[in-house]
């Protein structure tokens, strides 16, 4: 157990500093599985998360996500399989003693305590003495910009300024892992952009290896360095985000991160498929069934405008630099299409255009019914 | 009806509003709007004044009249010396521990039943039960405890076979020991029903931060869950004093007058048990016990605000 | 603290509580039930004992014996005029108070918990000074204080559900859609507070079988009276009355945890106990 005071802790802005003596921890969930009565809701889930890495555990209600994180922290046993760190298997460790920084998603802020308190509490517990728990407690604070507030206790806190406090508090004891769940989704737009940024860069300058779940992609996206895709206790994908964006590996990756177009098509032999009146060929997965939808990415498709094209424009969403233009197919499919703005002022609804893909490999995957 | 409700937590205080003038309303639209405000719990205040206020209001004027209705202190003094003193002495120590033991015993087992998480049907049966026998006193209540530890009841005989006899210890029933045993049948169901929610009020986030961070059970207790919730812990307590200081019922039935305690002393005025031209004293010792409540009450409030802001 | 790897497994996590951290080790549930069974054994050996000592035959003769009929039909009276007037007092009042004036819940609440510290030996002096001559001397009077003297459970069984609603912004909604006043209570808040109405019902008609010193005093003879009175000549009788007034009342009140529980789980609410109604929390998992 180092004791490095919160001031080393913190690394010279120039980099990430790796100021955890012997360098950061490698963590590795192994094929854990949980079952809740008949719900599967980890179903063999294996993640290796690299020395100073930020993964995020991205997916719907029920993915289980959150039990996964509630594994590693200690709070649940899996089923089969096991947690390493740093390749020692922690499995039956008690929560306490794993040594891994936790921020809840809200309201687990000590409420008799004073926020210094509620920082220096993790100290407190290891036997640190309180003149130097008190000081380290006050650094750390102070590290998350809330120095002035080390008094107020957290009734007198706001949202956003109790979950800073709740992050102080989970790095106080230098953990090995920080776990972090669903930390913003209590607070607000504004509020939520910011710690976002905080915490990344708190975390990069401690080298600490994080585990952040989340429900939203955004968050997932903008803050992870990979991000685990997650549906119904599996992981779908894992990979950096612009990696999940450009390739994703199956149809629920594609259509969770971002915005994605069903077009229906016919899959031909040798690995193409027939839509939009052109053969491109496919890529990844090739389902059973030769009728398919092609999932394309707004900004994937080409629009002209033509009289007696194949769509008519249905609406026009600006939305800054891009506006996303609705177009109505024949064949009653419609589609969304990104396209500068500035290019964008003469398509009206109404306007026909033709719509055509370039000739690039695209995902297909089984034909949605009705 | 109005369309605007008030915002949670405020008292939307039309006073406080701007001076009247062509930017604000007048004062009598603002004190007309007041009326009509608080015109929905008339009812009840009317109920309560009546039913409750000015009866206790009765007994405190009846406590300074004399026979002829003029004014006296001789009953508050009478009330306050010698036997009825006594009286009260012993009612303030039986009610101190019949509400110190069951809230002790009550926070345990309450927090027995909110930690059998999964023991559903079993948490539903306690705490019916809890409500049930935390109305179940007096007479019927006493019978029962004849029953089993009176002098021959079921677990004394028992006893006395296997070769320990209470009674002849010393034991018995109809004192203020025994009264206390019978007192915690409905005291320790009544603390668990009030101590319940405020352990409802526990977030498990607390006590997952806590394990998160190291801290044991017992420093979970020590620095989260036993500060958080004492005052309302005390706030219960204060609420076992004031059951166990106003019980009439039962003690008669188990004691029948032999024991000097405040409510039996007043019981007997109204039975008319009393040498003529003191009835007023049994009115001065009902006031007397107004006052001890009140200030228990009073703690009472203070306690609860002060947790309130904390279990939110 | 272990989360031994496979041993004691927790469960489905519930709502609120303390999921999967209250230790799955063997040694604290050992504790809890050993606490559990020792409360059980304080509280039911004394009925036990009383049961052996009325004898089954008691049971049988208490219907028999006279008074039983007109005095525990008084008490029924008493309970059916004491129930009603306090849901049509105290439903409203809680309402209100929760929609406009939210300030004055805490002194609501310390108001509705003085019956329980105030003697009502003391209470049944003062009324007696004050009531005016019509209602002296009939059993509206009792009833009126036994409304006073269920306020405690009353009120608190009320508002637990008023609580476990998002009172204003189901009533804004349902103002928004053009109901009154009247239609929004009765359509919209009391469907929903059912459970809480029949909790605060059954414990107002537990506390007036049970009350004695008020009705003593104010010389009626109901059921608990009648019970101590007759108890005089025969003790088996009286013991076994008592007896079947607790388990009716206890019966009752299971059913409607019952039927509560039952019914809050269709809506997606959570457990149901007396003064509370569980949320389930969403699991943002």
């Amino acid at each position: 157990m180092t004791t490095n005071t919160a001031r080393d802790a913190t690394a010279t802005a120039s980099g990430t500093g790796q100021a955890r003596a012997g360098g950061g921890t490698s963590v590795r969930l192994q094929d854990l599985t949980r079952a809740f009565g008949g719900t599967r809701a980890l179903d063999g889930l294996s993640i290796e998360m690299a020395p100073g890495e930020l993964v995020a555990l991205l997916g719907p209600s029920g993915c289980g996500k959150t039990t996964a994180l509630r594994i590693v922290a200690g709070f649940e046993t899996a089923d089969t399989g096991s947690v390493l760190i740093d390749g020692k298997d922690i499995s039956s460790v008690p929560a306490a003693k794993r040594d891994m920084g936790m921020v809840f998603q809200s309201y687990s802020l000590f409420p008799n305590m004073s926020a210094l308190d509620n920082v220096a509490f993790g100290l407190r517990m290891r036997k640190i003495a309180t003149g130097e728990r008190r000081q380290q407690a006050a650094g750390l604070l102070d590290m998350v910009g809330l120095a002035p507030q080390a008094s107020q206790y957290p009734h007198q806190l706001s949202g956003g300024q109790q979950q800073r406090v709740a992050l102080a508090r989970a790095l106080a004891i230098q953990p090995r892992v920080l776990l972090l769940d669903e930390p913003l989704s209590a607070l607000d737009a504004k509020v939520r952009l910011q710690l976002r940024e905080q915490i990344r860069t708190l975390q990069q300058q401690l080298g600490t290896t994080t585990l952040f779940v989340t429900h939203d992609q955004e968050e997932a996206l903008s803050m992870a360095d990979r991000v685990g895709v997650m549906s119904r206790g599996r992981l779908e994908q894992i990979a950096a985000p612009d990696e999940l964006y450009t390739d994703p590996a199956t149809a629920f990756v594609a259509e969770f991160v971002g915005v994605m177009n069903r077009i229906p098509g016919e899959l031909q032999a040798g690995g193409q498929v027939a839509v939009l009146g052109k053969t491109v060929p496919v890529r990844g997965h090739r389902p059973d069934q030769t009728a398919v939808d092609v999932l394309v990415r707004p900004e994937g498709l080409d629009l002209e405008i033509v009289a007696n094209g194949n769509g008519i424009v249905t609406t026009r969403t600006f939305l800054g630099s891009v506006t996303r233009v609705g177009v109505q197919l024949d064949g009653d499919v419609a589609v969304l299409l990104d396209r500068p703005s500035t290019e964008s002022a003469a398509l009206a609804p109404g306007e026909s255009v033709a719509v055509s893909l370039p000739a690039q490999p695209v995902l297909v995957t089984a034909r949605r019914a009705g | 009806m109005g369309s605007t409700v008030a915002a949670p937590g405020s008292l939307a205080d039309p006073g406080a509003l701007s001076p009247p003038g062509p930017s604000g309303p007048s004062r009598v639209t603002l004190a007309l709007r007041w009326l009509r405000k608080i015109s929905g719990i008339v009812p009840f205040a009317v109920f309560v004044t009546f039913g409750l206020l000015l009866p206790m209001v009765a007994v405190a004027a009846g406590a300074f009249q004399n026979n002829d209705g003029g004014f006296t202190f001789s009953n508050v003094s009478a009330a306050t010396h010698g036997i009825y003193l006594k009286g009260f002495w012993q009612s303030i120590i039986l009610s101190v521990i019949s509400a110190v033991i069951p809230g002790i015993l009550g926070l345990i087992v309450a927090y027995a039943i909110f930690t059998a998480k999964r023991a559903q049907v079993l948490r539903q049966v306690a705490i019916t039960a809890a409500g049930v026998f935390a109305n179940f006193g007096g007479v019927p209540l006493a019978f029962i405890f004849i029953a089993t530890i009176g002098s021959s009841g079921l677990v004394s005989q028992w006893l006395t076979s296997l070769g320990f006899d209470p009674y002849a210890h010393g034991f018995t029933l109809y004192s203020l020991t025994g009264v206390i045993f019978v007192y915690l049948y409905f005291q320790i169901p009544l603390m668990v029903l009030v101590i319940l929610p405020a352990l409802e009020g526990l977030r498990p986030a607390w006590r997952e931060a806590a394990a998160n961070l190291g801290a044991r059970t017992f420093d979970y207790w020590r620095y989260v869950a036993g500060p958080v919730l004492l005052p309302s812990f005390l706030g219960c307590v204060l609420l076992l004093f004031g059951s166990a200081l106003s019980a009439y019922a039962t003690t008669e039935a188990l004691t029948n007058g032999t024991i000097p305690l405040t409510s039996i002393q007043i019981g007997s005025f109204l039975n008319g048990n009393v040498i003529a031209g003191q009835e007023n004293i049994g009115k001065a010792l009902g006031l007397g016990m107004v006052v001890i409540i009140a200030i228990a009450m009073v703690f009472y409030v203070v306690l609860q605000r002060r947790s309130a802001k904390w279990l939110r | 603290m272990a989360a031994l790897g496979g041993s004691g497994g927790i469960g489905p996590p519930r709502s609120g509580g303390l999921r999967g951290v209250v230790p799955p080790g063997w040694h604290s549930t050992v504790w809890r039930w050993a606490v559990l069974l020792a409360t059980a054994v304080y509280f039911l050996l004394p009925l036990w004992a009383a049961l052996r000592f009325a004898g089954i035959s008691a049971f049988g003769s208490v219907v028999g014996e006279s008074g039983f009929t007109s005095s525990l039909g008084l008490s029924v009276r008493l309970a059916v005029i004491t129930t009603v007037i306090t849901i049509a007092l105290m439903l409203p009042t809680a309402v209100y108070v929760h929609l406009r004036l939210p300030g004055l819940r805490r002194l609501l609440e310390g108001i509705t918990i003085l019956p329980i510290v105030i003697p009502p030996v003391v209470l049944i002096v003062g009324v007696l000074a004050i009531a005016p001559g019509f209602l002296k001397g009939t059993s509206w009077l009792l009833a009126l204080e036994y409304v006073i003297l269920a306020m405690p459970f009353s009120y608190r069984a009320l508002d637990a559900g008023l609580r476990a609603l998002d009172l204003k912004t189901i009533v804004e909604a349902s103002s928004s859609l053009g109901a009154g006043w009247i239609s929004t209570l009765a359509r919209v808040i009391l469907p929903n507070m059912r459970t809480a109405l029949l909790s605060a019902t059954v414990l107002s008609v537990a506390m007036v079988l049970g009350e004695y010193t008020m009705a003593s005093l104010d010389l009626f003879q109901t059921f608990p009276v009648w019970i101590y009175v007759n108890s005089q000549t025969s003790g088996q009788v009286s013991v076994a009355a008592s007896l079947l007034a607790l388990f009716v009342t206890w019966f009752f009140l299971m059913i409607i945890t019952v039927l509560g529980t039952r019914q809050s789980r269709k809506t997606g609410g959570g457990e149901v106990t007396l003064f509370t109604v569980a949320r389930t929390e969403t699991r943002g998992d």
